[in-house]
C-alpha cells in the first residue's frame, strides 16, 4: 500500500523519551504510528498532521485486563506493544490541562518504571554478557590461529558494542532517574 | 500494621492518600481521578500509568481489595488494614495542620 511506510529506527531501552519525540514529530508530518516489529522497525499510514502527544509504558507483560480499559478511560489510545512496552497517544486538543498528556503524574511512579526497566531488561542482558559472551569471546582470543582470527575479531567488535550498549543504558537510566527525583 | 507497611505508606503522598480515601466507597482508576479533580478543585491529577500502579500496590499490600468487575474495570474498595493506614495518616495530617495553625496540642 502506497500510503503506508516502513521506517527503521533504533532506540535502545533508555531513549523511550527520545522515542516519544519521534513519534510526535511524525505525527505531525502527517505519518502515525500503525504499528512496530523488534528491534527497530515501525510501520507509519498516512494520516492528516496533528498535534499527538505519544508516552510509552513498560509494563513486560505483567499488565492485568482492565490495565488497557483504564487508559482508555483517560483518553489514550492504545496503537500497540513492542518488548514489553506499550505505546499509547492522545491528540492535544483533547488535554484539557498540562498533566493530562501524562501518563505518570508523579516522580515515584517513573522511577518506578525506570526500576521495572532495569531489573527486567538491563539486569538480564548484563548477567548474559559476563556468563556467555564475554567468557567466549576471551577463549576465543586465547585460542586464535591464523583460520579463526576473522571470527574473532567479528567477535571482539561485537562484545564492544555490547558492552557500550549496556554502559550507555546503565548511565542514561541512572540520568533519567536523578531528573525524576529533583522533579 | 507492620513496620514495613509503617515504612511504605507512613507519611503519604498527595496522590496515595487521596486514592485511599476515595476507597472507602467501592470505586474503579478513572472514577478516582475524576473524584479527586473535583475535591482538589482540579489542584491534583492523578495519571493513568501512576493510578493504575499505585492501585496494583496497594492492593498487593492488602490496603484495598478488589470488590467487583463493572464493564471491564476493576473496582476496589479500602481493607481494614487501609481504614488502620488511612486514620493514621489523618491524624498525622491533623496535628500537623492545628501545629501550623499555632494551636497547642495536649496529649
Amino acid at each position: 500500500m502506497h500510503n503506508r511506510k516502513k521506517e527503521v529506527r533504533f532506540f535502545t531501552i533508555a531513549d523511550y523519551e527520545e522515542e516519544e519525540a519521534w513519534l510526535h514529530d511524525r505525527h505531525s508530518q502527517g505519518w502515525k504510528l500503525v504499528k512496530m516489529t523488534p528491534p527497530c522497525f515501525y510501520v507509519f499510514e498516512k494520516c492528516a498532521p496533528a498535534d499527538v502527544t505519544y508516552r510509552l509504558d513498560y509494563k513486560n507483560n505483567t499488565q492485568t485486563s482492565d490495565y488497557f480499559q483504564m487508559f482508555q478511560d483517560y483518553g489514550w489510545e492504545y496503537v500497540g506493544s513492542c518488548v514489553g512496552w506499550l505505546y499509547f497517544r492522545k491528540p492535544k486538543s483533547q488535554l484539557d490541562s498540562e498533566c493530562d498528556g501524562e501518563i505518570f503524574s508523579d516522580p515515584a511512579s517513573k522511577i518506578q518504571m525506570i526500576d521495572h526497566v532495569i531489573k527486567t531488561r538491563l539486569l538480564p542482558i548484563l548477567i548474559i554478557f559476563l556468563c556467555c559472551i564475554l567468557p567466549n569471546s576471551v577463549s576465543s582470543v586465547e585460542t586464535g590461529s591464523t583460520l579463526t582470527t576473522v571470527l574473532t575479531v567479528v567477535l571482539t567488535l561485537l562484545t564492544l558494542l555490547y558492552l557500550y550498549l549496556i554502559v550507555y543504558c546503565g548511565l542514561k537510566l541512572r540520568k533519567l532517574r536523578d531528573k525524576y527525583r529533583k522533579e | 500494621m507492620d513496620s514495613k507497611i509503617k515504612r511504605i505508606y507512613i507519611p503519604m503522598t498527595e496522590s496515595g492518600f487521596y486514592i485511599l480515601f476515595c476507597l472507602q466507597q467501592p470505586q474503579h482508576g478513572y472514577g478516582i481521578s475524576q473524584r479527586v479533580r473535583q475535591i482538589t478543585g482540579g489542584e491534583l491529577i492523578i495519571s493513568a500509568g501512576t493510578m493504575y500502579g499505585t492501585l496494583s500496590k496497594m492492593e498487593k499490600d492488602g490496603l484495598i481489595a478488589f470488590a467487583h468487575e463493572e464493564e471491564k474495570r476493576k473496582l476496589y474498595q479500602i481493607t481494614e488494614l487501609g481504614k488502620e493506614v488511612l486514620d493514621t495518616e489523618m491524624k498525622r495530617i491533623e496535628r500537623l495542620y492545628k501545629n501550623s495553625k499555632g494551636e497547642e496540642i495536649h496529649a
